[in-house]
């Protein structure tokens, strides 16, 4: 899954950011698992890669999914549409179906729902 | 089947052997048993279209997803769109004309053909066909009743099935539906490529807290005698989730490519 290693500083820096740490909570509680460091390590490896090819941090990345409304947050569809082929575009380039849903884990678990086409 | 054991078993499927095809015969049966359900009026307040999911090109196919309806759109190799239609009751006047005449409206009920025409038809279904709220909500009632039928029916055929949102607006104009008629559900249909019973039966309120004897808020009391027999023949289940069921949700991930 990895190409060039990510700084040490960038990954830290990542799982500093409050969606990663809710992200990585939420899989573990949903899953009933704890992943080990480099489970960890290796997802935010591939997440920091996708935030370069966005150009955002993962904390920014969900807030630009989301708008305020009274009734409260809500998803912006045509910017999920548009991270959705983002990612498609990202596994094609970056380590395939895994690394591709290594970032829909990230985003499911902040609450923006999506899924990949089934391999079939 | 035995009716107790595809009510129990039913469940909304959500992973389908993409690859395997559905028999025409069997996609005949649920139609058949949807167009034999109860109806008001006796009126086509339901109709459907069915659709190979390979038929549909690929953005048609992505432009009928909601953010909810997703993979499993894909994995089942058959659609049925339902589609409800409000205007229904037009023809009450002489539907119900008909059921007087082949003896399931009766005299003894008070029912007649002046009855039809003087009463029913001027004031109730004209009414009704005037408020489009109430139409909409008629026509979702009896099209829910068929719908469930056919929900039944694939259950008992051993099919995998579920009822998924859709965009209306792109399936009418994909598929040319006339703009009277709404698409309400998308049926999947497929071989489960989960345990049919996916998981176990799922949460459900207490009985006694939904159904009461008498009057609002008097629980019907529960026989456990009753629960009991349900719970032999299959009906009554046990509950969601089984042991292993994330085991089975994850080993089912990984084989499409989905997301955890």
């Amino acid at each position: 899954m990895s190409a060039t290693p990510v700084p040490a500083d960038l990954l830290q820096r990542l799982a500093g950011q409050a969606t990663v740490g809710a992200w990585l909570r939420a899989y573990d509680a949903h899953w009933e698992v704890s992943q080990t460091d480099d489970e960890v390590r290796s997802k935010l490896e591939v997440l920091s890669r996708f935030c370069l090819v966005c150009g955002k941090e993962p904390d920014e990345l969900v807030a630009w999914l989301f708008r305020e409304t009274p009734e409260g947050p809500r998803i912006r569809l045509k910017r999920r549409r548009r991270v959705m082929a983002l990612i498609d575009e990202f596994e094609r380039e970056h380590g395939g179906r895994p690394a591709g849903n290594v970032v829909r884990s990230f985003l499911i678990h902040n609450g923006v729902a999506l899924s990949a086409a089934p391999l079939r | 089947m035995e009716f107790k054991q595809v009510v129990g078993r039913r469940r909304s499927i959500r992973y389908y052997l993409p690859f395997r095809p559905v028999e025409r015969e069997k996609v005949q049966i649920v139609l058949e048993a949807a167009r034999l359900s109860s109806r008001a009026v006796n009126a086509d307040f339901v109709q459907a279209i069915v659709v190979d999911r390979d038929a549909l090109s690929e953005e048609d196919r992505e432009s009928l997803k909601t953010p909810t309806t997703t993979a499993q759109l894909d994995l089942a190799p058959v659609w049925i769109f339902w589609l409800i239609d409000p205007t229904a009751p037009r023809i009450g006047q002489t539907s119900l004309k008909q059921l007087v005449d082949v003896g399931a409206l009766t005299p003894s009920h008070g029912w007649s053909h002046a009855y039809v025409d003087n009463v029913v038809w001027p004031q109730v279904l004209q009414p009704i066909l005037a408020d489009p709220g109430t139409a909409v909500l008629v026509a979702a009632v009896e099209a829910g009743l068929a719908i469930d039928q056919a929900l039944l029916a694939a259950v008992d055929e051993g099919l995998g099935t579920q009822l998924t949102a859709l965009n209306a607006a792109n399936a009418k104009r994909i598929l040319g539906i006339p703009d009277h008629l709404i698409p309400i559900w998308i049926q999947l249909l497929g071989y489960p490529a989960e345990d049919p019973e996916a998981g176990g039966q799922r949460p459900r309120s207490p009985f006694e807290q939904i159904y009461f004897e008498g009057k609002y808020g008097h629980p019907f009391e529960r026989d456990e005698m009753v629960v009991e027999r349900l719970r032999a023949e299959g009906m009554i289940m046990p509950e969601a989730p089984y042991p292993w069921r994330k085991d089975e949700v994850r080993a089912l991930s990984r084989m499409f490519g989905l997301p955890e």
